[in-house]
């Protein structure tokens, strides 16, 4: 008899009712346990097909591309004029879909594509993508903060990125949901998007244009960049800044110099075409704010070429 | 702060190009500019000034506060929304980074003659350009039974700091259903939303703390500001709280005794535990010693707010007579930066761009229920004449008033930054 038996008669039948308790709640997270393992599983396997269907494609891609290469080559030792250099390559596939794995847990590219349009007002992506109010994204996974060529940055993501700051999903996901929270004096105006899933959604599809495992796909980048037209003759006048600067006097009473944002947005440092165009959505009344439509409303389309002119310069 | 100066390649701007640079310091150097009052359009002007001229103008500020207490947003203090450090600036950044030579003292007499300012320490201050930005004063006699001694027992508290201490202070000390009585000022008066925020920002103060307790107006006006707003207001969230008694029922008629803590209203005497007399008002006491002012306020030209009197005194804000466009620190602000453009050419020759004015005043009804209203100003001969406007359209959804109230706050931080750097 072990020590243990021996205080069973005393428990009583208490005792039993506990231990009978405590069996049936072990079996039910063993239970939970298998549940979890197998659509652990199922989630393994499926991205196993995924993975599978993909290096299929690739495959199918890359013996395409062989076979013109023989033909080209069949056709230059026949005696057809040589391609030139580089145009071999050019003959490489140059259609590499973007990359959308539905892998679970990881977030749904095609709702994170959606939600997108949030962002790309300021920031494009994919082939081609350059700095516009926000610096491009792509190859945003694993990089530096504050690291993109020829972008200002804020103080405040510059000393993050000296602090050792990387974008990865973790650092990503925290930022774009209360960006004020995560860097104060950041000049990227957006209010955050509280909804985790819906975060991660959004970093899988940057992911995509990301290296490992994505490539950047040769679509159009995203972002046309606006919600509003502007006759292209308007984008072309010269901006007089020095008269953007006294101009600019009217804006600082509101929006900050520095480019902080406590809940008027920054407007520093755009490139001038979105600074116009976004002037011209409230002149025209596209976009709602009855401040900024005012404000707007007897600019001429110097004067706001000028306000553009000096903004895009401002030194802090 | 800085610019890359690009070559103006010709786009149709009117601006005055003087032919030839000029520095118009009467053979003492560099020119000097005494800017008198440092809140939204005293601050405003002399950082504008001397951060443009880049050191080619000396710019004094004259201010015998310390730490400047705004008027904007000291409703949001009572209200408990805002501490007192929050509304809080001192003029440190405008001294260390923009070279201006702060005196906190107070200004006490122009001689126009010899361009000079006088400073209660006894110094005086040689100018070339003076910039008075004042504010307000009260008008002597505008309430029986109210002077400045009284303003202890009876704080106004529309000059900001101690007065709205005391104000939130007696507030906090007032008996359970007691009665809070706010006298309100005849028009023109800073701030036109200003008393009714007020009323507001005690309703809720008093709604959580005190919720018997009854707010009292008598009001010498029969409409004021946003008033359809306001009244929206205070039926949905402070509804059988707050009394105002208009001219028709002898709003215009009061009386107080601060000894008993007594108002009369048309003959009535009501006690009352919390007395906020906001007095009629007239320009800052300096305006008046320099001799620029008709009446109770300083009329100004409307291009380069140049006084009528005097050339090369120039009064902003508050305490100006311009035209259409309301006491408020954003005016004094907006009004401020075309000034500054007009001193700095006058003085160093450098372009002077048109007038543009602007306004918008946002004010808060409870929690996140804001509101605004905002209009664009032009120069014209007579005045400053308004070209544009909007204001808040009641009904608006909660959505769009808590957005209205966060572009409060993202302006406050906004407006702070401009004034003081």
């Amino acid at each position: 008899m072990s020590a243990g038996n021996l205080f069973l008669p005393a428990l009583g039948a208490t005792g039993l009712v506990l231990s009978g308790a405590i069996l049936l709640a072990t079996a039910n997270r063993d239970r939970q346990e298998l549940a979890t393992a197998e659509a652990a599983i199922v989630t393994s396997e499926t991205r196993i097909e995924d993975f599978k269907s993909r290096v299929e494609r690739l495959e199918g891609e890359l013996e395409a591309a062989r076979a013109e290469v023989a033909d080209l080559r069949a056709a230059a030792e026949a005696g057809d004029e040589a391609p030139a250099e580089g145009e071999e390559v050019a003959a490489l596939p140059e259609t590499v879909t973007p990359v959308t794995p539905s892998t679970p847990g990881q977030g749904n590219v095609e709702n994170g594509k959606k939600l997108f349009a949030e962002c790309s007002g300021c920031h494009k992506i994919g082939a081609g993508a350059e700095n516009g109010i926000g610096p491009h994204l792509n190859l945003l996974f694993g990089r530096k903060a504050a690291s993109v060529t020829d972008f200002r940055y804020s103080d405040s993501l510059i000393r993050a990125a000296s602090n050792g700051l990387e974008w990865h999903a973790d650092t990503l996901s925290d930022y774009i949901e209360d960006p004020r929270t995560f860097a104060s004096g950041t000049r990227m105006s957006y209010d955050g998007m509280k909804d985790a899933a819906d975060r991660r959604d959004l970093l899988a599809f940057l992911r995509t244009y990301s290296d490992n495992p994505a490539d950047i796909p040769e679509a159009d980048p995203t972002a046309v960049g606006t919600d509003h037209t502007v006759d292209p003759e308007i984008l072309t006048l010269v901006g007089d800044a020095e008269y953007g600067e006294y101009l600019s006097s009217e804006c600082t009473t509101c929006h900050q110099a520095s480019g902080g944002d406590d809940g008027i947005p920054s407007i520093v440092l755009w490139p001038e075409e979105d600074f116009v165009t976004a002037m011209h959505a409230y002149r025209d009344k596209v976009r709602p704010n009855q401040v900024m439509q005012l404000i707007a409303g007897r600019l001429s389309n110097e004067e706001i070429a000028a306000l553009a002119a000096y903004f895009k310069d401002l030194e802090e | 702060m800085g610019l890359n100066r690009r070559t103006f390649i010709g786009s149709a701007v009117a601006a005055t190009t003087l032919s030839a640079p000029m520095v118009r310091a009467a053979g003492h150097g560099k020119p000097r500019v005494v800017v008198v009052g440092g809140g939204a359009g005293g601050a405003t002007a002399a950082r504008y000034i001397a951060k443009d001229s880049e050191g080619a103008i000396d710019v004094t500020l004259i201010e015998p506060t310390r730490t400047y207490y705004t008027c904007f947003f000291s409703n949001l203090y009572i209200g408990g929304f805002k501490t007192i450090d929050d509304i809080g600036h001192s003029y440190g950044t405008l001294a260390s980074e923009y070279g201006i030579n702060v005196v906190h003292d107070w200004a006490i007499g122009v001689d126009r003659d010899a361009k000079t300012v006088t400073l209660a320490g006894g110094a005086t201050v040689g100018y070339d350009k003076l910039i008075l930005s004042p504010g307000i004063d009260f008008v002597d006699g505008a309430v029986p039974g109210w002077d400045l001694n009284a303003q202890n027992a009876m704080p106004h508290a529309y000059k900001a700091g101690s007065q709205s201490e005391l104000l939130k202070a007696q507030l906090m000390a007032m008996p359970e259903g007691g009665t809070y009585c706010m006298v309100a000022p005849p028009n023109p008066f800073r701030c036109p939303p200003g008393p009714y925020e007020r009323v507001s920002m005690v309703a809720h103060y008093l709604k959580a703390n005190n919720p018997t307790a009854k707010i009292l107006i008598a009001d010498p006006k029969e409409k004021f500001s946003k008033q359809g707003l306001f009244e929206e207001g205070w039926a949905n969230h402070y509804d059988g709280m707050i009394e105002r008694v208009g001219p028709d029922f002898g709003g215009a008629n009061v009386e107080v005794d601060p000894g008993a803590m007594t108002v009369s209203i048309d003959g009535e005497v009501t006690n009352v535990d919390v007395c906020n007399v906001i007095p009629a008002m007239q320009a800052g006491r300096i305006a008046e010693i320099a001799g620029v002012t008709d009446g109770n306020w300083a009329p100004v030209n409307a291009a380069d707010m140049s006084t009528k009197a005097d050339p090369d005194i120039y009064v902003l804000g508050d305490a100006s007579q311009q035209g259409d466009m309301p006491k408020s620190g954003f005016s004094a602000n907006s009004q401020a930066k075309v000034c500054a453009n007009a001193v700095r050419g006058a003085l160093t020759g450098s372009r002077v761009f048109p007038a543009k004015f602007s306004n918008t005043c946002w004010s808060l009804i409870e929690t996140n229920d804001g509101v605004k209203v905002g209009a664009t100003y032009e120069a014209t001969e007579e005045k400053i004449a308004k070209v544009d406007g909007f204001i808040s359209a009641t009904g608006e959804t909660a959505e769009v008033r808590k957005k209205t109230y966060e572009e409060s706050e993202g302006w406050y931080t906004g407006i702070t930054s401009d004034m003081f750097g």
